[in-house]
Formats: C-alpha cells, structure tokens, sequence
C-alpha cells in the first residue's frame, strides 16, 4: 500500500481549510437571534423548545432562538464558564440558587428591577419566589419554578414489610421504631428503612431549620455551629448502628445523589433524600411504585424545615445585545398560558398563579401529587433561606466527604464535628 | 551401538503434547475473552431491557426483550442519530487524514534529519503531551473564538493537520527509528532529496504505524465528548460522543435504554474500523525490502 | 603573466565554490524545518500561547467571571503547605499509575506474544481482547463497573462461589482505587495494537536466518525480538506514564465528580478540574497542572537518559 499524498496537494488542503475558517461567519449575537442555554435531559428539552416556538409565532416571527442545552449539569457549569470567560455569554441562561451569589456579584448577570412592569411581568408570581432570585436586594434571576425537599418511598417494599407508609409528622425516632418491624420482616434481602444522609447537604438544612438554626446566615456566616454537627453526626451514628439506614459501604455508592445511584434505585433503601420534582425521573427507572413524603421531623412537633425553593432560575446576560428581547422572552416563558401548559411541572411548580391554575386540572396523578406536596406543607414550611454564599458548592462536597470518614470509622462525630467546622469557615474566608 | 528403545520411547509423548496445548490455550483464550467481553455483553442486554429493569436486575438475560430503547434512542433527540454519525464519521476521518500527513512529515525530521536545536524541539513537542487540557481550555477557546470556529468543526480538525497530536508524532518517531538507516544512506548516495526518502522510502515500510496511527485516531476523536461539547452549540453539528451524553440528566428524567441502544450502535462503527484495519496491519510488511 | 592569471582565475573558482556560511546553515537544517513546518505552524499559532496563558495564571486567582488578579506565589505556597487534598490526590494518583501501568503493559505484551504465535482464530481473538479499549470510559460503563463492584455485585458472586467473602470493592475507600485500576488493566488493548505493530514491524528474514542457525524459541526471542521492539516498549511506557497522570475521566464519572468515598478516587486532574470549573478557582487549577507537568517532565527526561542502556535503534 503507498500513501497517495502529495506534498503540494496536502500544503494546499490545509491552507483551504484555514481559509475556509476565516471567511466562516461568526457567531456574534445579532438583535434578531437570541441564545438560550439550559441543563437537561431531552424531556425538558422537547418542552423548552417548544415555548421557544410558541414565543416566535405569538410575540415576535422574525426572532431566531438557538436553544442549547446539555444533559449533564456539570457539562452545563464547565461550558457556561469557558464562555462567560470567553466573552461569549449566552443571552438567556439557566441559574441555580448555588451559584447565583457568585454570577450576581461579579457582575456576568443582569440585574432585572428595571424591568418589572416594562416589559417583565411579575404581577401574578409568588412574592417569595421573586425574593429567592434577588442578591443584595437586587433582583437578578427569575424562578422557573418552586420545589420543596421531599423523601421518595417505594411503597411496595414497604407493604411487603407490612409498615405503614410514613406520615408528614413521622420524626427520625418514628423511622427508628419503624425499622424494628422493618428488619424483623426483611425485605428485599437486606433493604433497610432509610439511606444514610449524614452527608446529604439539604437534609442537614432541614434538620437544623427545625431547630432554629439556618446552614447561612444572610451575610454570608455559618448558621450553625460544631456542636449543632456534631449532634447530627451522633444522629445517624446511632441510626446506622440500629440498623435503620442502610450501611457505609451502600451509602457510598451514591455519587452526589444522582437518580440513577440513590439508594432506592439501587434498592438497598425503601426511601432517599430528593426534591419534589423529581418524582418522575424517579418512577421512570423504578419498577415498584413510588411516592413522596416529607423529610422527618428533628423531633415530634418540630417544623419549619421545610421551604419552596426556587428549583431553577432564568437569567439574563449582562453582557448580551438583546436586553429587550431577552427580557421579553422570559416573561412570556412564566406567564403566557400555552407555555405554561408545554412547560407542565417539570421545572417545578410554575410561580405565577393564573398558570397553577389553569395547569392543575391537566395534571397526571403523580404530577399532581407533587403539586399538593408543595403547596400543603402547612407547619413543615418555613421561611426562604438567604442566597448561599459563594462557598456554599466546596462545603457541600466536603460535608459528603467528611460524613463518609465518620461512617467508615475514620473519624469519631466528636472530632469530625468542629474539623468540618473549622474547614467550611476556612472556605468561606477563601471564597470572598 | 543405538538403543532403539531409548530412542522410541522419547517419542510418543511429543505429538500427545503437541495435541494438548492448544487446547489449553484456546481454553484460557475463551476464559479471558469472556471476562473482556462480559461488560460489552452486559451493555447489549440493558440496551434490549425495558427501562425500569436495568437498575434493578442482575441477570445477563432481559426478562422482556424491546427495542424501546434503539427507537428511542434513535430518535430521542431532535435530530435523529444518522446526523450524529455522520458528522463523527467526517470528523475522525480529516482527524486522521490530518495526523497521518502531518505527524509522519514531523517524525521524520525528528527521527532521520539532522538539524540544530533538534533535541530541544523535540523536547518542546513531547512537552505539549503533559499539561493537562483542562487548564489549556480557555486561553484556546478564546483563541478559537477570535477566529470565529466556535460553532464549527475547524477547533477540533485544524490542529491534526498541524500536528497538534505529540502522541502520535512520538510513536511514528520510535517506529521510524526502528527502520535501518542504511536504507536512507543507500538512497542519499543515488542523489534522492529527503522528500524522496520520507515518501519513497520511509512512508512505503511504515504501513504498521501508520494503520496503527489511523486506528487509534478514530477511535480518539469517534469517543472524545469534551472537544465538541466545548466547541459544537448547534446540534446539527453534533457528534455521537457528545449526543450520547444528552440521554441522561442526573437531576431529572434521563433516557437510559437509548443511552444503552445508541453506546451499542456507537460501537459497531469503531469495531468495524478496527477489524478493517487489522488486516492492514497484520499483512504490513513482510521483509524490509532490503537485500542485506 | 599568465601564470598570474591562471592564479587568479583558480582563487575565483575556490571563492565560488565554497558555500557562503548562510548557505551551509540553510542545507544542514533546511529539510529539517521544512518538515517541522505544520508542527511549527501549529505550536506558535495554536499551542504555546495558550500553554504561556496558563503559566502566567498559576500566578493568579482567577474565577473565569472577571479577569484574573495577580497573587505571585500565593497558589504554589498554598498547594505545599496547607492543602490536604493536594496531598491526597497526589497519592492516589501515584498509587494509580504504579499499579495501573505495569500491569497493562505486561498483559499487552504476554498477549500479543501469545497471539502471535499462529494459532487458529487469532483475528478474532485480538479483535475481542481490543474490544474494552474500544468503550472509552462512557456513562454506560460506570454504570456497569458499579453493578459489578459494589458490595452485592457480580464479582463478589463469582467470588463467593469459590468460597470468597469480598469486600464492597467500589464503595469502600480502602478498595474503591481498585476498581479504576482495572478498568485501567482492562483496557489494555491500545498498548497491545502497538506492540503488534513493533512486532510486525520485525523483519521475518532475521527470524528465518536464526532458525537456518538453529536457534531456539527462547532465544530467538531473547534475541531479536525483545531488542528490536524496545523502542515501542519505551513508548508504550512513556505514554501509559503520562497518560496515566492525567488519567480524568473514569474517575470522574465513577465518582460523579466528588473523587469519593473520601477521596480514595480523588485523581489529580479531578481534583484540578474540581478547583478549575467546581470552585472556580482556575488560577489555582493552573498551578496544579504546572506541578504536574514537572513533575511528568522531570520522569520523562529520566526516562530518556537512562534509555540509552536498553533502547535499541536501527540508526
């Protein structure tokens, strides 16, 4: 065999080429182009796409809206960032309520109070859902939807333990005397009543809203103090060695609470940690039925764990040519009546009220579920929490980490407790 | 004197040892194979499973076999995967058309010419192999959006053709080394310029690294998901790599049997790749050409 | 006077024929650029500037959002002094590639010596043993190494039936390494094409004088072709070496990013894409990857020195 190449042909190849790409067109934003970026599976992808049409056939033809997205929301962070660094910002841009405290103080968002009522209609949207996207009183993204923490049940291996479902006022004491019961019975070969969620960052919010205290304070300081996690580390020392959670080496196969390895997944509990809207990825890859309840009470009567958190937000580069129609778009993407039914609950339970409304009775039974969930939770409900201060993603990690030292024995919760303590402030130092 | 039993009774053992041993080998073969191909069997079935059970069941053997997820899969983003294909297919080709041509013209001069500054060159080049990309992202990004390729295929192209991949300039390199130098000599005395040598000579011998090469290029560029997902935002320019990895969003609702259907379809081409050049690189060559 | 002439007319012809100093450099090194051409192309326009970029960062913080700020050796300090996971992710990673590159390279090089040996079936033998470096590291096979290392999963079946209680390999940050350092061994099928190639690469005539001689097995191999296929030995080693440091993805996905449990999956370029794109801190990131280049640079100058004791070449 003789490679057919000709030095001239291959000089004059690769010269075409580089021509060819300095004669292509950039991509620069144009008034009439808009580009929208989300994180998502192609569910949520089907459905965006097609508010986008919506929004070119009612409000304006000539717009050409370039919807990007990626399934994985780490992908989405790492690209988003390359660009934001770039100098090349997508206009509208899906917000988490981690990161907005970052993208909000260093000036890559837009920040939206001069629109409302000129061109932004927030008329109709729940005031405290409007208050989750401010930062320093300025408001700066636009939640899409509110979802609230909520347990996932499988409610077949609970019948076949022959336990009761739990309740809304059921505590971690309940699920203790439950699983008396539960592993008497045995279900599923080794199937234990709770996962471990030592490490589970929105379990430990809850824990300690119900007790006064708060994961942040509103400048920015830890809310709670070593003891407070030491007490919690000793919470679930206690249910691990009673057998009420599932073991360390089960735990630890859950890689940052992914629907796929959680532990009900993987069947190795009857219940996990995860958000009121995730009720249908969940039953997708579930063969037994599931349902949502909330997370236990610290201790019989406590409340105010709970709170509707903005489940994603909407935001506007600060950088973007298209300010208007940007602005025009994400209003009409939360009030028009058409949007609101393609989006569904997906994102989470729509803000405005005239579109809960008119979306409930089309909902299905397991959407609906998740509907009532977040609006009935009565004394479980407390008030919104302050935006997250920028370290907020570092010290999640670390409390996963550290809650995997005490539940393989590395570290004693005496020690681990003021050791996290001591690394989150130094984070939170770093950080500002 | 012969001592004919000595002699017969040396004999009978060798055939009896000659029959078994390859039996043993082959047996210890199919072992292995298995063991390599267990996760590839495993991946088959899940892609034939109703979604609901891939998470839950042990057994090699779907309980219901559906083709749910090839038709889901197939369609389950807005284009359907043919587009995806093809664009992977367009891609590892100049891939590999671009790394050939220029990272065989760079191993030559590191490998046969001589010339100053050579060592420290050759340094410099293996150097770009050890800084991890993930630092070198953004400074290049800009880089390539200040050309305006952002959006197009040229970011992950143009630099084959530029010999950006030290890999396989270091391999053609050792494999270039490895041909007798007495071959060049012999045609530097016939007056042949170093073009000559490089095509005539060299290029004609390396068929084994240059199969090699065009293999492991597909196969870089047909799985490599970051690049494009950096660089590509239009779908209709994706590739199978980056397509793939829209089928599951760990926070919502996630495509898993399409994810399984189209990783199993995504194989076949590669496979494919690989077996066609198998042949090339076994047949190679046979002598060096060389009368000694 | 015509001698004189004659004199002149030979220092003229001695003046034209030797080549102006210019003229030298440009036929010795001529060729050589010229086939560097492409590459040079390509380092200055596409490579160095962003490689200079990310030195100049390391000496910055820099959160991707606003432009970098200068902080000297603020980054390097930090790493040697008071970074536990620097040191965390350093062992891991040192662990990974003591283990993980041996062990490919020796099943690479026992198989294809095995497999050349003509035996019925061979294509189809390399083509299955090829077949795991074919997956890459993919979301469907963290999925399947989670199945077959947890606690409960099918190696610990197979285990038990030989009377083997094993342990929760994947989950267990005593073991969890483990099972990345055999996805790693597993596909050792790219380091084994490239030996085959070495292998084909070896002039039968060679093989057939030393049968003429009457050598045996052993020492043709001994011989000719371990000697002749050391070139590609280092290569393989070199670039498992590297590689290997940079090793990313498998952890990445296996651990969903985290390097847990408790930082036994924690590989470096985890760890500076945790700092890069997690936290971002890009400034930090940069100094990691710099230190990790040294540190892959100053093995790799070692290498090539000691080389020269056991490299064989043609030329």
């Amino acid at each position: 065999m003789s490679t057919n190449f000709d030095r001239r042909q291959f000089l004059l190849g690769s010269t075409a080429l580089v021509a060819a790409g300095a004669v292509a067109p950039a991509f620069a934003q144009d008034a009439g182009r808009l580009r929208l970026y989300w994180w998502g599976g192609q569910a949520r992808a089907d459905r965006t796409n097609k508010v986008s049409d919506l929004f070119k056939s009612k409000v304006d033809p000539k717009v050409t809206i370039d919807g990007e997205y990626n399934g994985s929301f780490q992908d989405y962070w790492t690209k988003l960032d390359t660009q934001v660094a770039g100098g090349n910002t997508p206009d509208v841009l899906q917000m988490d309520y981690r990161y907005i405290y970052q993208y909000a103080t260093k000036g890559t968002i837009l920040a939206l109070d001069d629109y409302i009522g000129k061109g932004l209609d927030l008329s109709d949207f729940d005031k405290d859902q409007i208050e989750g996207g401010r930062v320093g009183g300025k408001l700066y993204a636009i939640s899409l939807g509110a979802n609230s923490v909520a347990m996932m049940v499988n409610t077949a291996a609970f019948k076949e333990a022959g336990v009761d479902l739990p309740t809304p006022d059921w505590s971690y004491d309940d699920y203790k005397t439950a699983s008396v019961a539960w592993n008497k019975a045995n279900p599923r070969n080794g199937m234990r009543i709770l996962q471990d969620g030592s490490g589970n960052e929105p379990a430990y919010e809850n824990w300690l809203r119900q007790r006064g205290k708060a994961l942040y304070t509103a400048d920015g300081k830890l809310g709670w103090t070593a003891d407070d996690l030491v007490e919690w580390f000793k919470l679930w020392d206690d249910l691990r060695a009673a057998n009420v959670c599932v073991s360390p080496d089960n735990q630890a196969l859950d890689a940052n609470a992914a629907i796929e390895t959680t532990m009900i997944t993987l069947g190795k509990a009857a219940t996990t940690f995860a958000n009121s809207n995730q009720l249908i990825a969940f039953q997708k890859i579930n063969k037994d039925p599931l349902t949502m309840v909330n997370f236990p009470r610290a201790k019989k009567g406590a409340g105010g764990g709970h709170y509707r958190k903005p489940s994603q937000f909407w935001s506007i580069s600060s950088t973007t040519k298209a300010k208007d129609e940007s602005v025009k778009y994400v209003s009409f993407f939360i009030n028009d009546g058409d949007a609101g039914a393609a989006l569904g609950v997906e994102r989470g339970i729509p803000c405005a009220k005239h579109i809960r409304d008119a979306i409930a009775p089309t909902l299905s039974d397991q959407d609906r579920l998740a509907l009532n969930f977040v609006s009935n939770l009565g004394d479980l409900l407390g008030p919104l929490p302050p935006v997250p201060p920028a370290a907020a993603g570092e010290i999640d990690n670390e409390l996963q980490t550290k809650s995997q030292e005490v539940a393989f024995g590395q570290s004693s919760a005496e020690d681990a407790g003021p050791a996290f303590f001591k690394a989150a402030t130094d984070m939170l130092a770093r950080s500002s | 004197m012969t001592t004919p039993t000595a002699v017969v009774s040396a004999e009978p053992s060798r055939p009896w040892r000659k029959r078994i041993m390859p039996v043993v080998a082959h047996v210890l073969l199919i072992a292995a194979s298995i063991l390599m191909l267990y996760p590839l069997l495993w991946m088959l079935a899940a892609s034939f499973r109703p979604e609901q059970e891939i998470f839950s069941s042990t057994s090699l053997i779907p309980s219901a076999v559906t083709l749910n997820g090839y038709i889901s899969g197939w369609h389950g983003l807005p284009l359907s995967f043919g587009t995806f294909f093809i664009n992977s297919f367009t891609i590892s080709i100049l891939c590999i058309v671009g790394n050939l041509a220029a990272c065989s013209l760079t191993a030559f001069a590191f490998a046969r010419l001589e010339f100053r500054g050579k060592r420290f060159w050759f340094a410099l080049m293996l150097g770009t192999l050890m800084l991890p990309y993930q630092v070198t992202l953004i400074p290049q990004y800009v880089l390539f959006l200040k050309l305006g390729w952002v959006n197009t295929f040229l970011p992950l192209v143009v630099p084959k053709f530029l010999a950006s991949d030290a890999f396989f300039t270091f391999l053609m390199v050792q494999f270039f080394r490895g041909i007798p130098k007495e071959l060049d000599e012999a045609a530097q005395m016939d007056g042949c310029s170093p073009w000559r040598i490089y095509y005539k000579i060299l290029l004609p011998l390396s068929v084994p690294v240059l199969t090699t090469a065009a293999i492991f290029t597909f196969i870089f560029t047909w799985d490599d998901f970051f690049g494009p997902l950096i660089y590509l935002n239009d779908i209709k320019t994706y590739t199978v790599a980056l397509a793939l990895r829209n089928f599951v969003d760990s926070t919502g609702i996630s495509n898993w049997s399409g994810l399984f259907a189209m990783s199993v379809l995504s194989l076949v081409p590669v496979f494919v790749f690989f077996l066609f050049f198998q042949r090339l690189l076994i047949e190679g060559i046979a002598t060096t050409g060389m009368k000694r | 006077m015509t001698a004189r002439a004659l004199d002149a007319g030979s220092a003229a012809n001695a003046r034209a024929t030797v080549p102006s100093p210019w003229r030298q450099a440009w036929t010795a090194n001529g060729p050589g650029y010229m086939f560097l051409l492409p590459w040079f192309i390509g380092f200055f326009g596409l490579t160095v500037g962003p490689i200079l970029i990310s030195l100049y960062l390391s000496f910055t913080n820099f959160d991707l959002l606003t432009a970098p700020q200068w902080a000297g050796l603020d980054n390097y300090a930090r790493m040697f002094t008071a970074d536990p996971k620097f040191v965390a992710s350093m062992r891991v990673t040192f662990l990974f590639v003591i283990f993980s590159v041996p062990l490919k390279l020796a099943f690479a090089l026992v198989v294809v010596l095995v497999l050349n040996r003509g035996m019925k079936g061979l294509p189809i033998y390399r083509a299955v043993f090829y077949l795991p470096s074919l997956l890459g590291a993919s979301v469907a096979i963290a999925v399947l190494w989670r199945r077959l290392f947890a606690g409960d999963g099918l190696v610990n079946e197979a285990l038990a039936m030989i009377g083997i209680q094993g342990p929760a390999w994947i989950s267990n940050p005593r073991f969890s390494l483990w099972t990345l350092i055999i996805l790693a061994v597993w596909q050792f099928g790219s380091p084994m094409i490239i030996f085959l190639a070495g292998l084909r690469q070896i002039p039968q005539d060679l093989y057939e004088a030393a049968d003429i001689d009457g050598a045996s097995r052993w020492r043709k191999f001994w011989k000719i072709t371990l000697p002749l296929l050391t070139p590609v030995v280092f290569f393989n080693a070199i670039i498992q070496t590297i590689e290997g440091f940079k090793s990313f993805t498998p952890a990445f996905i296996i651990s969903g990013g985290t390097g847990n449990p408790i930082n036994s999956t924690l590989f470096y370029t985890l760890y500076l894409y945790q700092e890069a794109f997690g936290f971002l801190r890009m400034g930090y990131a940069s100094a990691l990857a710099w230190v990790l280049l040294a540190i892959i640079a100053v093995f790799t100058a070692f290498s090539f020195l000691t080389s020269r004791y056991w490299v064989h070449y043609e030329d």
